[in-house]
């Protein structure tokens, strides 16, 4: 399980800039990014190496920040194996509400992120399948 | 227990009242009339004479005044005294054209602050109290006008002035201020920075004393919660002296006229004629005490409601209600009558902080209204239905209160520009005027 950061951005020049400044200020190590947009704003969802120390320089800079669990999960870096991970996930009835990916330099090993409401439940599944979690 | 000021004036009996308006009234059409020429030209042009007026039922002969007619007597036409009389100026904010400006005698100035010391003596201020004054000093009567009242109870003062917050902050909290003069909104603002400096705790305000701007009953309890006080309001205007000419007690059901000083009437703002209490419409105020700038039933543009019964503090002066709407700030949105206060009152129920702007714009000749929100870490969600539902709860009940459908638009915290006087809450692209 890993925590990730949701940002609240309007959808205007220089809003991402203006969360990775301030990341950068607090000397944080951002892992991975996604975002979500609609016509009037976005959703930065961001892994960091200091969650809770993020949270609070983005908050002393005026954003509206929620941590919350995800998943991530590493998988080998070969076709059907992204498919294999969603499989296990649909047989067992879990649903996704996002997903993206990232990757760990040290081993080149993609890394899914995705959020569920069932996390535990998740977690076990994949476990069972030997699946890596990240943490 | 109630706390009067002057309790043989706040709670003389209705015929006594009657009997100072009656005879202040007369003495003081004579006095415009004789002094104003640009008054008696109104009246001439009325066919009225002073002996027409023998008491407050012929109040209704006299011709009105407006905003225009104070911009074209500027700056002296409507001055009745010498101007050598004179020893202070006060100017409206005014965004909009020319400035008005009105003069004060050394008695006027006594007569107003008098009515600051009522105020403030209703909000429970005694000579052992610290008064914060962060209305603006200077050509705005707020500051003056508290300050002077404050003076008169005794009352420590804290000439604060607006602006610096850190610095309002500090002196709050070395100093242990315990009644508080501002705008509401700079109220709502001064609390959310006491919250963000983690200072609630060494606040020691009981009460606030807020006026020179709209604010809904919803924003009252806000800022009462946030900041543990009794929030009371204050109104007034520079035309008739400035703060004070009626102000709320305990009771919070309404504002006292002090009407030994400046009678009220309702009138129907399209007619002019005079309406029944309890009917509402435009209040209209003559000012029947003061010596430099005496204006006679000169219209507010606010829209009130006038009660008369017996209020539980025990003053006898007659309450209006706190302004429904400006008659010239209503805004009219696809023909709809819209005033910012309702808007506030459903951002307010449904959470979203009380810092809002209206801005009106018009395409291919339709009206759009959108409403710009803060987000809140309350309001905020990882995921966008949530998002969407809080959304569209908000414009369904933006929709049910105006009649019309509003765009919502949500922000970013603090995004909306806070003046530290009145804020800014209406942007009309329209150029309709």
């Amino acid at each position: 399980m890993l925590k990730q950061l949701s940002v609240f951005v309007e959808n205007r020049s220089g809003s991402l800039m203006n969360v990775t400044n301030a990341l950068l200020d607090a000397d944080i190590n951002i892992r991975a990014i996604s975002s979500f947009d609609t016509p009037e704003f976005g959703i930065l969802r961001l892994i960091v190496d200091e969650p809770e120390e993020a949270k609070a320089a983005l908050t002393a800079r005026g954003f509206v920040v929620r941590v919350g669990d995800v998943l991530a999960v590493e998988l080998e870096d070969k076709k059907g194996s992204l498919n294999a991970m969603l499989k296990i996930l649909a047989d067992g009835n879990i649903s996704i509400n996002y997903i993206y990916s990232f990757v760990i330099r040290e081993n080149q090993a993609p890394v899914m992120v995705f959020h569920t409401d069932d996390i535990e439940e998740a977690t076990q599944l994949l476990e069972n399948h030997d699946l890596i979690i990240v943490d | 227990m109630p706390n009067y000021y002057q309790p043989e004036v706040e709670c003389a009996s209705r015929d006594q009242i009657k009997a100072w308006q009656d005879e202040r009234l007369v003495k003081q059409v004579k006095h415009v009339y004789d002094n104003v020429p640009y008054y008696r030209n109104l009246m001439e042009k009325k066919g009225v004479v002073p002996e027409d007026i023998r008491s407050t039922e012929d109040l209704n002969k006299l011709p009105f005044l407006t905003k225009d007619d104070l911009r074209e007597a500027y700056p002296y036409g409507l001055l009745a005294v010498p101007l050598s009389d004179c020893v202070r100026i006060q100017s409206t904010s005014g965004t909009t054209g020319r400035r008005v400006v009105a003069f004060y005698t050394q008695h006027d100035l006594d007569l107003w602050d008098d009515c600051c010391a009522r105020a403030i003596v209703a909000a429970g201020g005694t000579k052992d109290d610290v008064v914060h004054v962060c209305y603006g000093y200077g050509l705005f009567t707020g500051g003056p006008g508290l300050n002077g009242g404050s003076h008169k109870v005794g009352s420590l003062t804290l000439p604060m002035s607006s602006g610096n917050t850190d610095r309002q902050i500090q002196f709050m909290c070395d100093l242990g201020s315990t009644i508080l003069c501002c705008t509401p909104s700079y109220a709502a603002y001064l609390a959310e920075s006491i919250y963000e400096r983690g200072l609630q705790d060494q606040i020691k305000l009981k009460a606030g004393i807020f006026g020179a701007e709209a604010w809904s009953e919803e924003m009252r309890q806000d800022i009462q919660n946030k900041l543990h006080i009794k929030a009371y309001d204050i109104y007034g205007l520079t035309e008739i002296s400035g703060p004070g000419v009626s102000f709320e007690c305990s009771a919070q059901g309404g504002m006292h006229v002090n009407e030994d000083h400046f009678i009220a009437e309702i009138i129907d703002p399209v007619t002019g004629e005079v309406l029944p209490d309890g009917e509402k419409g435009e209040l209209v105020f003559t000012s029947i005490t003061k010596q430099a700038f005496p204006l006679l039933r000169y219209r507010t543009r606010d829209i009130c409601v006038l009660n008369r019964e017996k209020c539980s503090c025990g003053r006898t002066h007659v309450r209006m209600s706190k302004p429904m709407g400006r008659s010239d700030d209503m805004l009219i949105v696809k023909g709809v009558n819209v005033f910012p206060s309702q808007i506030e009152t459903v951002l307010l129920n449904k959470g979203y902080p009380a810092n809002y702007q209206i801005i009106v714009t018009r395409e291919n000749n339709s009206d759009k209204l959108e409403v710009l929100v803060e987000m809140t870490p309350e309001m905020f969600s990882d995921e966008l239905s949530k998002i969407t539902v809080r959304e569209k709860e908000l414009n369904g009940a933006l929709k049910a209160m105006l009649g019309i459908y509003a765009v919502v638009k949500l922000v970013t915290p603090k995004s909306i520009t806070r003046s530290e006087g009145k804020a800014v809450r209406v942007i009309d692209k329209r150029n309709l005027y």
